[in-house]
């Protein structure tokens, strides 16, 4: 009789720990999960650059500096006053490539759109002051279409638009404030090949989604 | 080129490897004349900072001559002596602008280790582990020195490699720890630990107008070395009680302003130690907190704790009623290189510190596992080994 007392008990505990453990996953889950619109996934990004918002504008528009910012990783091409198409590749060599079309729609605010890239996706751009003189902030708005299936391989497989996002406003910002995308991949060291192979594995995951 | 690597807990080698190479417009190579070794090293090479990867180079304080410049470099020109911060700081963010160089928003090309730790990633160090950056360390022939106008300093005539390599990261963070203290002249400051951090802080403390300054530490030679060179005050925490003396050389007060420079591998006697310890090797906590809690009780009522000493992550019994209740200010941070270099160089070149006896052990490079040994242990008198790659 003790006996199945105790077995009825802790099948209790056990049922309520595993639907509060399981409940407070799925909250934590749904948490971390990018909004849903109209079938788009949302998320929304922002960096701080210190520099005021014309100068923010203006680093964007001098073409030279634009192109050697980009260079190596991605090519700009001007289709008319107001619209740009851009060729861009993994900067980490990855072999992968997308095009985007980029739409300014007035000052402070920019719009692009991929279409034959891994994921369809939208985005836009608005450029606002930052209090107290603290520059400019770049809010980034990113809608992308994908099935469940596909989200899940694409977050095993590495390519989270969100992740992409955040490397791209982290990197713009680094460009804009000090010219350059620090980088320390081919710092010497000690390592054998195969060692220096499983650190830049390492690097990669330390460097991806990183934000300022 | 020669370069002395870490190959895993507690264990280092000087091995062959590839000669950095300018990589953006504002990159300089330095050509290693002295790289000293430095007690945060102690916690990188002893796991305590999860971030090493084998064959990392290390070393981080380090003085040498400029051998190639970036299209992008200004201020510096082939053949010029430079002692170099060993934060690195891009001079273009709102933090460097501000002079608060140690929390550049751009030095660090891996932040994500960083921010899951601490909520932001701060700037990047040289050779100071995956987490502050994956940057080559010094203790090699060579050094690729990012952002070098804004790290790298000329070196004034006449002032040694054993003296000015010091300038890169034990001056400034003992000048920035008394600089925390808000000193306006007259006070009692206290310093935990009597290695080279510390007794540039005392330094700086006095320069910056401490009437007295007490350094506690377990070293008698360490002891009598900084009463010697710089005037201090001195308690042996081995065999006096630190709270009960230091309340007693103040008449009651306290000290005025008590500086930490020991950090996350403190040592201390008694069965607090032993709880620490067996945390700490349990992975319990990442960070013995021993100074620190000392520091904090033994302050004066609306005094401040300046932390100068590396802490990593967690720790256990921190007195936090004490310091609320006691309405202490607490500062705390990595050094800003660049804002104190300059400063720093023209008070050693006038003679007003001279950290030159700091380095007791020079050593070739070869000789880096030893130099760290004999740092760790403090054998023979070791205060600091300055390896000459």
């Amino acid at each position: 009789m003790t006996n199945n007392g105790t077995r009825w008990a802790l099948l209790g505990v056990t049922t309520v720990t595993a639907v509060g453990v399981g409940r407070a996953v799925a909250r934590r889950r749904h948490r971390r999960q990018p909004e849903r619109q109209d079938g788009w996934y949302v998320v929304r990004r922002g960096v701080t650059v210190d520099r005021p918002r014309d100068a923010v504008i203006g680093f964007w528009t001098d073409r030279e500096r634009l192109d050697r910012a980009v260079a190596g990783w991605a090519t700009l091409e001007q289709v008319d006053d107001r619209s740009w198409r851009c060729v861009a590749r993994d900067p980490a060599g990855g072999g992968t490539e997308w095009r985007a079309e980029i739409t300014v729609d007035g000052p402070g605010t920019l719009r692009w759109r991929v279409e034959d890239g891994p994921v369809p996706q939208e985005g836009r751009i608005e450029l606002v002051d930052a209090p107290q003189g603290r520059g400019t902030e770049i809010r980034a708005e990113l809608r992308y279409r994908s099935g469940p299936l596909r989200r899940v391989f694409g977050l095993v497989k590495g390519d989270d638009p969100d992740l992409g996002l955040r490397d791209t406003l982290r990197r713009v910002k680094s460009l804009i404030e000090c010219g350059q995308v620090i980088d320390t991949r081919r710092d010497p060291s000690g390592r054998s090949p195969g060692q220096e192979k499983a650190t830049d594995k390492v690097r990669e995951k330390l460097m991806t989604g990183g934000r300022a | 080129m020669r370069a002395l690597c870490w190959e895993g807990v507690g264990k280092l080698a000087v091995r062959d490897v590839p000669e950095p190479a300018i990589r953006a417009e504002g990159d300089i190579i330095v050509r290693v004349r002295a790289s000293s070794v430095c007690g945060s090293d102690l916690h990188l090479i002893n796991g305590y900072l999860p971030a090493m990867r084998e064959g990392d180079i290390l070393g981080h304080e380090f003085t040498g001559e400029v051998v190639e410049t970036g299209s992008g470099v200004r201020r510096h020109q082939v053949g010029d002596r430079v002692v170099v911060g060993s934060v690195v700081a891009c001079g273009g963010c709102w933090y460097c602008r501000t002079e608060q160089y140690s929390l550049c928003d751009n030095s660090n090309p891996q932040p994500v280790f960083t921010e899951k730790l601490w909520g932001h990633s701060p700037a990047g160090i040289l050779g100071y582990s995956h987490a502050a950056g994956g940057y080559a360390g010094s203790h090699a022939e060579y050094i690729r020195v990012p952002f070098g106008d804004v790290g790298a300093f000329p070196v004034p005539d006449g002032v040694p490699d054993d003296s000015v390599v010091f300038a890169s990261d034990a001056m400034p963070t003992g000048w920035m720890a008394a600089d925390f203290c808000g000193l306006t002249g007259g006070e009692v400051v206290a310093v935990w630990g009597a290695g080279g951090v510390g007794q540039m802080a005392a330094r700086s403390a006095q320069l910056l107008g401490a009437e007295r300054v007490i350094m506690i530490d377990r070293f008698p030679d360490r002891l009598a070395t900084a009463a010697e060179r710089v005037g201090v005050e001195t308690i042996n925490y081995a065999e006096t009680d630190v709270l009960e003396a230091l309340r007693e050389m103040t008449a009651g007060r306290g000290p005025d302003a008590c500086i930490e420079a020991v950090g996350m591998e403190s040592h201390d006697v008694g069965p607090t130690y032993a709880y620490d310890r067996v945390k700490q090797s349990a992975r319990l906590q990442t960070d013995r907190p021993t100074s620190v809690r000392q520091a904090i009780m033994a302050c004066r009522k609306g005094g401040t704790v300046s932390i100068v000493g590396v802490y990593a992550g967690l720790v256990d019994k921190f007195p936090l009623g004490a310091a609320m209740n006691k309405a202490l200010v607490l500062r705390m941070g990595q050094m800003h290189a660049q804002r104190y270099i300059p400063m720093l160089l023209d008070r050693i070149a006038s003679g007003e510190i001279d950290p030159g006896y700091l380095a007791t052990h020079p050593l070739p490079l070869e000789e880096g596992a030893r130099g760290y040994e004999l740092f760790e242990k403090k054998q023979d008198g070791c205060l600091r080994s300055v390896l000459h790659p």
